[in-house]
Protein backbone atom coordinates (compact mmCIF):
# COMPACT_ATOMS: atom_id res chain seq x y z
CA UNK A 1 0.00 0.00 0.00
CA UNK A 2 3.01 2.11 0.47
CA UNK A 3 4.51 4.47 -2.42
CA UNK A 4 7.45 2.07 -3.25
CA UNK A 5 9.91 4.88 -2.78
CA UNK A 6 9.12 4.88 0.76
CA UNK A 7 10.49 0.89 1.50
CA UNK A 8 13.62 0.21 2.58
CA UNK A 9 15.48 -1.25 -0.19
CA UNK A 10 15.45 -4.76 1.00
CA UNK A 11 17.88 -7.49 -0.54
CA UNK A 12 16.80 -10.54 -1.65
CA UNK A 13 15.78 -13.46 0.52
CA UNK A 14 19.23 -15.02 2.55
CA UNK A 15 17.81 -18.37 0.85
CA UNK A 16 18.19 -17.71 -2.75
CA UNK A 17 20.98 -18.20 -3.73
CA UNK A 18 21.33 -15.35 -7.05
CA UNK A 19 21.22 -12.80 -4.98
CA UNK A 20 22.91 -9.78 -6.29
CA UNK A 21 21.26 -6.84 -5.09
CA UNK A 22 23.19 -4.30 -3.83
CA UNK A 23 20.20 -3.07 -2.14
CA UNK A 24 20.23 1.20 -2.17
CA UNK A 25 16.81 2.31 -2.83
CA UNK A 26 16.12 3.07 -6.30
CA UNK A 27 13.30 4.57 -7.89
CA UNK A 28 10.52 2.75 -10.87
CA UNK A 29 12.15 4.91 -13.27
CA UNK A 30 15.47 3.92 -12.33
CA UNK A 31 14.51 -0.03 -12.10
CA UNK A 32 13.36 0.21 -15.77
CA UNK A 33 16.66 1.86 -16.84
CA UNK A 34 18.57 -0.76 -15.61
CA UNK A 35 16.75 -3.66 -17.16
CA UNK A 36 16.38 -1.44 -20.45
CA UNK A 37 20.51 -1.46 -20.35
CA UNK A 38 22.30 -4.61 -21.54
CA UNK A 39 25.45 -3.62 -20.74
CA UNK A 40 25.57 -4.74 -17.21
CA UNK A 41 23.48 -7.86 -16.21
CA UNK A 42 24.09 -7.13 -12.47
CA UNK A 43 22.07 -4.09 -12.70
CA UNK A 44 19.63 -6.01 -14.82
CA UNK A 45 19.50 -9.10 -12.23
CA UNK A 46 18.59 -6.55 -9.32
CA UNK A 47 15.99 -4.44 -11.63
CA UNK A 48 14.27 -7.56 -12.24
CA UNK A 49 13.60 -8.82 -8.70
CA UNK A 50 12.82 -4.73 -7.56
CA UNK A 51 10.48 -4.51 -9.96
CA UNK A 52 8.31 -7.96 -8.70
CA UNK A 53 9.03 -7.12 -4.75
CA UNK A 54 7.42 -3.39 -6.13
CA UNK A 55 4.49 -4.88 -7.95
CA UNK A 56 5.30 -2.44 -10.69
CA UNK A 57 2.71 -1.52 -12.41
CA UNK A 58 3.88 0.47 -15.31
CA UNK A 59 2.93 -0.12 -18.47
CA UNK A 60 6.94 -1.09 -19.67
CA UNK A 61 7.31 -3.66 -16.76
CA UNK A 62 5.97 -6.77 -18.31
CA UNK A 63 7.36 -5.96 -21.73
CA UNK A 64 10.63 -5.58 -20.64
CA UNK A 65 10.76 -8.78 -18.07
CA UNK A 66 9.46 -10.62 -21.12
CA UNK A 67 12.58 -9.52 -23.09
CA UNK A 68 14.78 -10.02 -19.85
CA UNK A 69 13.37 -13.81 -20.00
CA UNK A 70 13.63 -14.33 -23.75
CA UNK A 71 17.10 -12.93 -23.32
CA UNK A 72 18.71 -16.72 -21.49
CA UNK A 73 20.64 -18.98 -23.29
CA UNK A 74 22.66 -22.42 -22.91
CA UNK A 75 23.84 -21.91 -19.62
CA UNK A 76 27.15 -21.00 -18.44
CA UNK A 77 27.57 -22.06 -14.51
CA UNK A 78 31.01 -20.23 -14.31
CA UNK A 79 29.90 -16.74 -15.40
CA UNK A 80 29.07 -14.82 -12.63
CA UNK A 81 25.58 -12.71 -13.34
CA UNK A 82 24.75 -14.49 -16.64
CA UNK A 83 21.69 -14.35 -18.60
CA UNK A 84 20.03 -16.99 -17.30
CA UNK A 85 20.00 -15.59 -13.38
CA UNK A 86 18.49 -12.59 -15.16
CA UNK A 87 15.85 -14.64 -16.40
CA UNK A 88 15.13 -16.59 -13.85
CA UNK A 89 14.70 -13.08 -11.53
CA UNK A 90 12.58 -11.84 -14.58
CA UNK A 91 10.70 -15.16 -14.62
CA UNK A 92 9.68 -14.56 -10.57
CA UNK A 93 9.01 -11.01 -10.84
CA UNK A 94 6.42 -11.70 -14.13
CA UNK A 95 4.64 -14.30 -11.79
CA UNK A 96 4.24 -11.34 -8.97
CA UNK A 97 3.06 -8.90 -11.12
CA UNK A 98 -0.46 -10.97 -12.32
CA UNK A 99 -0.32 -10.08 -15.93
CA UNK A 100 -1.28 -13.10 -17.98
CA UNK A 101 0.65 -11.44 -20.86
CA UNK A 102 3.73 -13.54 -19.73
CA UNK A 103 2.49 -16.40 -19.48
CA UNK A 104 3.15 -17.88 -23.63
CA UNK A 105 6.97 -16.77 -22.31
CA UNK A 106 7.01 -18.43 -19.08
CA UNK A 107 5.32 -21.60 -20.39
CA UNK A 108 8.50 -21.89 -22.67
CA UNK A 109 10.59 -21.37 -20.21
CA UNK A 110 9.13 -24.55 -18.44
CA UNK A 111 11.32 -26.95 -21.03
CA UNK A 112 14.62 -24.59 -20.65
CA UNK A 113 17.63 -26.58 -19.91
CA UNK A 114 18.36 -24.86 -16.86
CA UNK A 115 16.00 -26.76 -14.18
CA UNK A 116 16.38 -23.52 -12.03
CA UNK A 117 14.61 -21.55 -14.24
CA UNK A 118 12.16 -24.22 -15.15
CA UNK A 119 11.37 -23.70 -10.94
CA UNK A 120 11.02 -20.06 -11.45
CA UNK A 121 8.50 -20.21 -14.18
CA UNK A 122 6.48 -22.90 -12.73
CA UNK A 123 5.79 -21.16 -9.69
CA UNK A 124 5.52 -18.17 -11.55
CA UNK A 125 2.73 -19.78 -13.94
CA UNK A 126 0.98 -21.16 -10.51
CA UNK A 127 0.77 -17.31 -8.97
CA UNK A 128 -0.89 -16.82 -12.36
CA UNK A 129 -3.28 -19.74 -12.26
CA UNK A 130 -1.85 -20.77 -15.91
CA UNK A 131 -4.69 -23.39 -16.81
CA UNK A 132 -2.32 -23.92 -19.67
CA UNK A 133 0.52 -24.51 -18.19
CA UNK A 134 -0.80 -28.06 -16.20
CA UNK A 135 -0.56 -30.42 -19.68
CA UNK A 136 3.35 -29.66 -19.56
CA UNK A 137 3.45 -30.06 -15.82
CA UNK A 138 1.74 -33.14 -16.22
CA UNK A 139 4.10 -33.96 -18.93
CA UNK A 140 7.70 -33.30 -17.13
CA UNK A 141 6.33 -34.97 -14.10
CA UNK A 142 4.76 -38.04 -15.72
CA UNK A 143 7.98 -40.26 -15.15
CA UNK A 144 7.04 -39.93 -11.55
CA UNK A 145 9.11 -40.03 -8.17
CA UNK A 146 11.45 -42.51 -9.39
CA UNK A 147 12.32 -40.77 -12.68
CA UNK A 148 11.64 -36.77 -12.53
CA UNK A 149 11.96 -36.89 -8.86
CA UNK A 150 14.87 -39.21 -8.66
CA UNK A 151 18.50 -37.42 -7.85
CA UNK A 152 20.61 -36.51 -10.32
CA UNK A 153 23.93 -38.34 -10.59
CA UNK A 154 25.94 -34.91 -10.26
CA UNK A 155 24.17 -32.94 -7.88
CA UNK A 156 22.08 -32.87 -4.79
CA UNK A 157 19.46 -31.59 -6.95
CA UNK A 158 16.30 -33.70 -8.53
CA UNK A 159 16.08 -34.27 -12.53
CA UNK A 160 12.93 -31.99 -12.37
CA UNK A 161 12.00 -28.75 -9.37
CA UNK A 162 9.35 -31.26 -8.24
CA UNK A 163 8.61 -29.32 -5.53
CA UNK A 164 7.48 -25.82 -7.82
CA UNK A 165 5.95 -27.86 -10.31
CA UNK A 166 3.66 -30.17 -7.67
CA UNK A 167 3.28 -26.58 -5.88
CA UNK A 168 2.10 -25.29 -9.45
CA UNK A 169 -0.62 -27.81 -9.82
CA UNK A 170 -2.05 -27.12 -6.68
CA UNK A 171 -2.35 -23.22 -7.31
CA UNK A 172 -4.10 -23.48 -10.76
CA UNK A 173 -5.93 -25.87 -9.18
CA UNK A 174 -7.40 -27.87 -12.01
CA UNK A 175 -8.66 -31.12 -9.85
CA UNK A 176 -9.12 -33.52 -13.13
CA UNK A 177 -8.35 -37.23 -11.82
CA UNK A 178 -5.24 -37.25 -14.44
CA UNK A 179 -3.75 -34.41 -12.26
CA UNK A 180 -4.79 -36.24 -9.22
CA UNK A 181 -3.15 -39.89 -9.92
CA UNK A 182 0.25 -37.67 -11.21
CA UNK A 183 0.76 -36.20 -8.05
CA UNK A 184 -0.10 -39.03 -5.49
CA UNK A 185 2.91 -41.29 -5.83
CA UNK A 186 4.77 -38.18 -4.18
CA UNK A 187 3.32 -37.80 -1.28
CA UNK A 188 5.90 -41.10 -0.53
CA UNK A 189 8.92 -39.63 -1.77
CA UNK A 190 11.91 -39.70 -0.20
CA UNK A 191 12.27 -36.02 0.35
CA UNK A 192 10.18 -34.66 2.82
CA UNK A 193 10.05 -31.51 0.98
CA UNK A 194 8.82 -33.11 -1.77
CA UNK A 195 6.29 -34.95 0.25
CA UNK A 196 4.91 -31.85 1.55
CA UNK A 197 4.04 -30.11 -1.23
CA UNK A 198 2.58 -33.05 -3.06
CA UNK A 199 -0.03 -33.11 -0.05
CA UNK A 200 -0.33 -29.53 -0.27
CA UNK A 201 -1.32 -29.68 -3.48
CA UNK A 202 -3.61 -32.59 -3.24
CA UNK A 203 -5.31 -31.11 -0.38
CA UNK A 204 -6.17 -27.31 -2.49
CA UNK A 205 -7.04 -29.98 -5.46
CA UNK A 206 -9.53 -32.44 -3.75
CA UNK A 207 -9.93 -30.69 -0.04
CA UNK A 208 -9.79 -33.96 1.55
CA UNK A 209 -8.51 -34.23 5.43
CA UNK A 210 -6.66 -37.10 4.52
CA UNK A 211 -4.35 -35.18 3.11
CA UNK A 212 -3.77 -32.72 5.66
CA UNK A 213 -2.73 -35.19 8.54
CA UNK A 214 0.75 -35.97 6.64
CA UNK A 215 1.46 -32.25 6.52
CA UNK A 216 0.66 -31.45 10.11
CA UNK A 217 3.08 -34.16 11.16
CA UNK A 218 5.58 -32.41 9.11
CA UNK A 219 5.27 -30.00 11.66
CA UNK A 220 7.16 -32.00 14.21
CA UNK A 221 9.93 -32.82 11.84
CA UNK A 222 13.11 -32.52 13.20
CA UNK A 223 14.72 -30.40 10.71
CA UNK A 224 13.84 -26.54 11.09
CA UNK A 225 13.71 -26.30 7.09
CA UNK A 226 10.86 -29.26 6.73
CA UNK A 227 8.85 -27.66 9.28
CA UNK A 228 8.93 -24.07 7.44
CA UNK A 229 8.01 -26.17 4.88
CA UNK A 230 5.17 -27.50 6.30
CA UNK A 231 4.01 -24.14 7.37
CA UNK A 232 3.99 -22.07 4.40
CA UNK A 233 1.87 -25.11 2.64
CA UNK A 234 -0.22 -25.31 5.22
CA UNK A 235 -0.92 -21.64 5.09
CA UNK A 236 -0.94 -21.67 1.24
CA UNK A 237 -3.73 -23.99 1.48
CA UNK A 238 -5.23 -22.35 4.38
CA UNK A 239 -6.33 -25.53 6.72
CA UNK A 240 -7.60 -24.09 9.64
CA UNK A 241 -7.76 -26.98 11.44
CA UNK A 242 -4.03 -26.82 12.13
CA UNK A 243 -3.94 -23.52 13.91
CA UNK A 244 -3.41 -25.08 17.05
CA UNK A 245 0.00 -27.72 15.36
CA UNK A 246 1.00 -24.11 13.57
CA UNK A 247 1.17 -22.09 16.60
CA UNK A 248 3.43 -25.06 18.63
CA UNK A 249 5.95 -26.03 16.52
CA UNK A 250 8.82 -24.79 16.61
CA UNK A 251 9.95 -21.81 14.16
CA UNK A 252 10.49 -18.39 13.47
CA UNK A 253 7.26 -16.22 14.75
CA UNK A 254 7.88 -14.36 11.00
CA UNK A 255 6.59 -17.72 9.38
CA UNK A 256 4.02 -18.86 11.35
CA UNK A 257 2.11 -15.21 11.19
CA UNK A 258 2.90 -15.87 7.14
CA UNK A 259 0.72 -19.11 7.73
CA UNK A 260 -1.69 -17.95 9.88
CA UNK A 261 -2.45 -15.10 7.70
CA UNK A 262 -3.20 -18.19 4.62
CA UNK A 263 -5.42 -19.62 7.25
CA UNK A 264 -7.35 -16.46 7.51
CA UNK A 265 -7.45 -15.40 3.83
CA UNK A 266 -7.85 -18.54 2.22
CA UNK A 267 -9.48 -20.78 4.83
CA UNK A 268 -12.73 -19.59 4.15
CA UNK A 269 -12.73 -21.96 1.37
CA UNK A 270 -12.89 -25.17 3.09
CA UNK A 271 -15.40 -26.20 5.82
CA UNK A 272 -13.90 -25.21 8.80
CA UNK A 273 -15.49 -24.73 12.12
CA UNK A 274 -12.49 -22.40 13.51
CA UNK A 275 -13.52 -18.55 12.87
CA UNK A 276 -11.19 -16.40 11.45
CA UNK A 277 -11.21 -14.38 14.46
CA UNK A 278 -9.49 -17.35 16.09
CA UNK A 279 -6.80 -17.22 13.88
CA UNK A 280 -6.58 -13.18 13.92
CA UNK A 281 -5.89 -13.74 17.80
CA UNK A 282 -3.40 -16.53 17.79
CA UNK A 283 -1.38 -14.36 15.82
CA UNK A 284 -2.24 -11.38 18.05
CA UNK A 285 -0.01 -13.08 20.22
CA UNK A 286 2.73 -13.84 18.15
CA UNK A 287 3.26 -10.59 17.55
CA UNK B 1 17.81 -27.89 40.80
CA UNK B 2 20.69 -25.74 40.39
CA UNK B 3 21.42 -22.31 41.90
CA UNK B 4 21.05 -19.25 39.77
CA UNK B 5 24.78 -18.67 39.64
CA UNK B 6 25.63 -22.90 37.90
CA UNK B 7 22.72 -21.46 35.54
CA UNK B 8 25.05 -18.48 34.79
CA UNK B 9 27.66 -20.29 34.81
CA UNK B 10 25.90 -22.98 32.37
CA UNK B 11 24.97 -20.36 29.72
CA UNK B 12 28.51 -18.65 29.59
CA UNK B 13 30.47 -21.89 29.43
CA UNK B 14 28.12 -23.50 26.53
CA UNK B 15 30.11 -24.73 23.82
CA UNK B 16 27.82 -25.27 21.26
CA UNK B 17 24.28 -23.68 20.39
CA UNK B 18 22.02 -26.35 21.45
CA UNK B 19 23.40 -26.38 25.32
CA UNK B 20 23.30 -22.82 25.18
CA UNK B 21 20.01 -22.64 24.24
CA UNK B 22 19.35 -25.60 26.79
CA UNK B 23 20.84 -23.34 29.12
CA UNK B 24 19.65 -19.69 28.80
CA UNK B 25 16.13 -21.30 28.86
CA UNK B 26 16.91 -22.70 32.44
CA UNK B 27 17.92 -19.68 33.19
CA UNK B 28 15.40 -17.86 31.85
CA UNK B 29 12.72 -20.08 33.87
CA UNK B 30 14.18 -19.80 37.04
CA UNK B 31 12.79 -18.59 40.41
CA UNK B 32 14.87 -15.78 40.98
CA UNK B 33 15.52 -14.21 44.75
CA UNK B 34 16.08 -10.03 44.38
CA UNK B 35 19.38 -10.58 45.22
CA UNK B 36 20.22 -12.41 42.33
CA UNK B 37 18.03 -11.04 39.89
CA UNK B 38 20.71 -8.76 38.69
CA UNK B 39 23.35 -11.86 37.77
CA UNK B 40 20.26 -13.52 35.72
CA UNK B 41 19.42 -10.03 33.79
CA UNK B 42 23.10 -9.42 32.90
CA UNK B 43 23.25 -13.06 31.48
CA UNK B 44 20.32 -12.62 30.02
CA UNK B 45 21.30 -9.17 28.32
CA UNK B 46 24.54 -10.82 26.95
CA UNK B 47 22.62 -14.03 25.08
CA UNK B 48 21.39 -11.01 23.48
CA UNK B 49 24.19 -10.33 21.79
CA UNK B 50 25.57 -14.43 20.97
CA UNK B 51 23.98 -14.11 17.61
CA UNK B 52 21.78 -17.27 18.57
CA UNK B 53 18.36 -16.68 17.80
CA UNK B 54 17.06 -20.20 19.74
CA UNK B 55 18.58 -18.27 22.70
CA UNK B 56 17.76 -14.95 22.20
CA UNK B 57 14.43 -15.95 22.08
CA UNK B 58 14.35 -17.59 25.40
CA UNK B 59 16.51 -14.65 26.85
CA UNK B 60 13.86 -12.31 25.88
CA UNK B 61 11.12 -14.01 27.09
CA UNK B 62 12.89 -14.60 30.27
CA UNK B 63 14.40 -10.77 30.54
CA UNK B 64 9.70 -9.79 29.98
CA UNK B 65 9.27 -12.25 32.99
CA UNK B 66 11.45 -9.83 35.34
CA UNK B 67 10.35 -7.09 33.60
CA UNK B 68 10.95 -3.41 34.90
CA UNK B 69 14.25 -4.05 36.54
CA UNK B 70 15.46 -5.54 33.36
CA UNK B 71 15.19 -2.13 31.36
CA UNK B 72 18.00 -0.41 32.88
CA UNK B 73 20.60 -3.19 31.90
CA UNK B 74 19.17 -3.70 28.43
CA UNK B 75 19.03 0.11 27.64
CA UNK B 76 22.60 0.52 28.71
CA UNK B 77 23.72 -2.41 26.93
CA UNK B 78 22.68 -1.19 23.47
CA UNK B 79 25.84 -1.19 21.09
CA UNK B 80 25.10 0.30 17.53
CA UNK B 81 27.31 -1.64 15.60
CA UNK B 82 25.72 -5.25 17.26
CA UNK B 83 22.35 -5.02 15.19
CA UNK B 84 21.13 -8.13 16.06
CA UNK B 85 21.48 -7.72 19.82
CA UNK B 86 19.56 -4.27 19.40
CA UNK B 87 17.03 -5.85 17.45
CA UNK B 88 16.13 -8.25 20.28
CA UNK B 89 16.46 -5.64 23.31
CA UNK B 90 13.68 -3.62 21.16
CA UNK B 91 11.75 -6.68 21.48
CA UNK B 92 12.45 -7.24 25.08
CA UNK B 93 11.10 -3.64 26.04
CA UNK B 94 8.07 -4.19 23.67
CA UNK B 95 6.96 -7.03 25.49
CA UNK B 96 8.15 -5.07 28.90
CA UNK B 97 5.99 -2.11 28.29
CA UNK B 98 8.24 0.23 30.23
CA UNK B 99 8.12 3.91 29.18
CA UNK B 100 11.79 3.87 29.65
CA UNK B 101 11.71 1.79 25.87
CA UNK B 102 9.81 4.14 24.16
CA UNK B 103 12.46 6.50 22.81
CA UNK B 104 13.88 2.85 21.21
CA UNK B 105 10.29 1.49 20.18
CA UNK B 106 9.56 4.50 18.32
CA UNK B 107 13.06 4.36 16.45
CA UNK B 108 12.59 1.04 16.00
CA UNK B 109 8.91 1.26 14.35
CA UNK B 110 9.99 4.36 12.37
CA UNK B 111 13.09 2.86 10.98
CA UNK B 112 14.60 -0.62 11.83
CA UNK B 113 15.41 -2.36 8.43
CA UNK B 114 14.23 -5.32 9.97
CA UNK B 115 10.11 -6.27 9.46
CA UNK B 116 9.97 -8.34 12.94
CA UNK B 117 11.30 -5.24 14.94
CA UNK B 118 9.28 -3.27 13.32
CA UNK B 119 6.64 -5.40 13.73
CA UNK B 120 7.47 -5.99 17.65
CA UNK B 121 7.77 -2.27 18.33
CA UNK B 122 4.11 -1.30 16.86
CA UNK B 123 2.79 -4.04 19.55
CA UNK B 124 5.10 -2.54 22.18
CA UNK B 125 4.25 1.40 21.91
CA UNK B 126 0.68 -0.04 22.02
CA UNK B 127 0.78 -1.90 25.46
CA UNK B 128 3.06 0.32 27.06
CA UNK B 129 2.31 0.76 30.83
CA UNK B 130 0.85 4.00 31.93
CA UNK B 131 -0.88 3.35 34.83
CA UNK B 132 2.36 4.60 37.35
CA UNK B 133 3.17 7.59 35.66
CA UNK B 134 1.54 11.01 36.98
CA UNK B 135 -1.62 12.29 34.69
CA UNK B 136 0.37 14.82 32.39
CA UNK B 137 3.00 11.97 31.29
CA UNK B 138 0.11 9.43 30.64
CA UNK B 139 -1.08 12.54 28.39
CA UNK B 140 2.57 13.06 26.64
CA UNK B 141 3.63 8.91 26.22
CA UNK B 142 0.56 8.48 24.87
CA UNK B 143 0.29 11.49 22.26
CA UNK B 144 3.92 10.15 21.49
CA UNK B 145 2.47 6.94 21.07
CA UNK B 146 -0.11 7.69 18.59
CA UNK B 147 2.44 9.77 16.49
CA UNK B 148 4.81 7.08 16.41
CA UNK B 149 1.72 4.09 15.79
CA UNK B 150 0.52 6.64 13.06
CA UNK B 151 3.28 6.63 10.95
CA UNK B 152 3.42 2.64 11.41
CA UNK B 153 0.41 2.62 9.13
CA UNK B 154 2.32 3.17 6.11
CA UNK B 155 4.75 0.93 6.60
CA UNK B 156 5.87 -1.50 3.33
CA UNK B 157 5.31 -4.68 5.10
CA UNK B 158 1.96 -6.29 5.67
CA UNK B 159 3.01 -7.80 9.41
CA UNK B 160 4.01 -4.33 10.34
CA UNK B 161 0.61 -2.87 9.73
CA UNK B 162 -1.10 -5.81 11.12
CA UNK B 163 1.09 -4.99 13.99
CA UNK B 164 0.17 -1.33 13.79
CA UNK B 165 -3.62 -2.10 14.11
CA UNK B 166 -3.12 -4.51 17.27
CA UNK B 167 -1.32 -1.57 18.69
CA UNK B 168 -3.40 0.73 17.87
CA UNK B 169 -6.70 -1.09 19.61
CA UNK B 170 -4.66 -1.85 22.93
CA UNK B 171 -3.59 1.41 22.80
CA UNK B 172 -7.32 2.80 22.21
CA UNK B 173 -8.58 0.67 24.99
CA UNK B 174 -6.79 2.05 27.43
CA UNK B 175 -7.20 6.07 25.98
CA UNK B 176 -8.50 8.39 28.39
CA UNK B 177 -11.76 10.70 26.85
CA UNK B 178 -9.60 12.82 24.69
CA UNK B 179 -11.64 13.31 21.83
CA UNK B 180 -9.18 14.40 19.54
CA UNK B 181 -6.95 11.13 19.80
CA UNK B 182 -9.70 8.71 19.23
CA UNK B 183 -10.94 10.53 16.49
CA UNK B 184 -7.29 9.78 14.73
CA UNK B 185 -7.37 6.51 15.93
CA UNK B 186 -10.53 5.43 14.98
CA UNK B 187 -9.53 7.37 11.41
CA UNK B 188 -6.33 4.99 11.01
CA UNK B 189 -7.97 2.11 11.96
CA UNK B 190 -10.72 2.95 9.13
CA UNK B 191 -8.34 3.36 6.70
CA UNK B 192 -6.54 0.33 7.67
CA UNK B 193 -9.76 -1.47 6.61
CA UNK B 194 -10.73 -0.16 3.41
CA UNK B 195 -9.25 -1.77 0.22
CA UNK B 196 -8.38 0.93 -1.91
CA UNK B 197 -6.05 1.60 0.99
CA UNK B 198 -5.04 -1.12 1.87
CA UNK B 199 -4.14 -4.38 -0.46
CA UNK B 200 -3.49 -7.17 2.53
CA UNK B 201 -6.96 -8.60 3.45
CA UNK B 202 -5.89 -10.14 6.23
CA UNK B 203 -5.05 -6.44 7.74
CA UNK B 204 -8.11 -5.27 6.58
CA UNK B 205 -9.82 -7.88 9.06
CA UNK B 206 -7.60 -6.75 11.52
CA UNK B 207 -7.90 -3.12 11.45
CA UNK B 208 -12.06 -3.68 11.48
CA UNK B 209 -12.39 -5.52 14.09
CA UNK B 210 -9.96 -3.08 16.51
CA UNK B 211 -12.26 -0.41 14.81
CA UNK B 212 -15.58 -2.58 15.78
CA UNK B 213 -13.96 -3.09 19.81
CA UNK B 214 -12.86 0.36 20.01
CA UNK B 215 -16.22 1.85 19.08
CA UNK B 216 -18.29 0.41 21.34
CA UNK B 217 -16.20 2.62 23.76
CA UNK B 218 -15.97 5.37 22.05
CA UNK B 219 -18.84 6.46 20.05
CA UNK B 220 -19.34 10.00 20.12
CA UNK B 221 -15.82 9.98 18.25
CA UNK B 222 -17.41 7.27 15.75
CA UNK B 223 -20.12 9.79 15.08
CA UNK B 224 -17.56 12.13 14.52
CA UNK B 225 -15.43 10.46 12.19
CA UNK B 226 -18.26 9.29 9.76
CA UNK B 227 -19.28 12.57 9.72
CA UNK B 228 -16.10 13.89 8.72
CA UNK B 229 -15.89 11.31 6.41
CA UNK B 230 -19.52 11.78 4.54
CA UNK B 231 -18.03 15.57 4.06
CA UNK B 232 -15.19 13.96 1.97
CA UNK B 233 -15.91 15.31 -1.64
Amino acid sequence: MAPASSIPAAQPLPGDSDAHGNGEPISEGEALARLRQCADQSHQYYAAWWLGRNRSRHPEAVPLLITALQQRRPRDPLAGVEENAVARNAARALGKLGDPAAIPELLAALDDEDDGLREAAARSLGELAAIDAVAVLLRRLASGPAGAGATRPDSPRLQEPCEAMLEALGAIGIAEPGVITLIEPFTAHERPLIRSAACRALLQLSGEARWADPLVQLLDHPQLQVRRAALMDLGAVGWRPALEPICRTLAENSLKLIALRGLVEQGAHHDATIQAEAVLSAMDSLL
Amino acid sequence: MDSIGERIQAVRQAASAQTMLAATCALAASDHGDSVNGEAIACLVEVLGFNNPGAAVAAVDGLIRLGPMAVEPILDSLDPRNYGARAWAVRALAGIGDVRGLDLLEEALASDVGPSVRRAAACGLGSLQLKALKPHQRTAVRERALLALLGGCHDGEWVVRYAVSVGLESLGLRLEPQPQEQLQLLKALAALGQPDLEDTVVVRLRARLAHQRLLALMPAAGIEAQAQADDRP
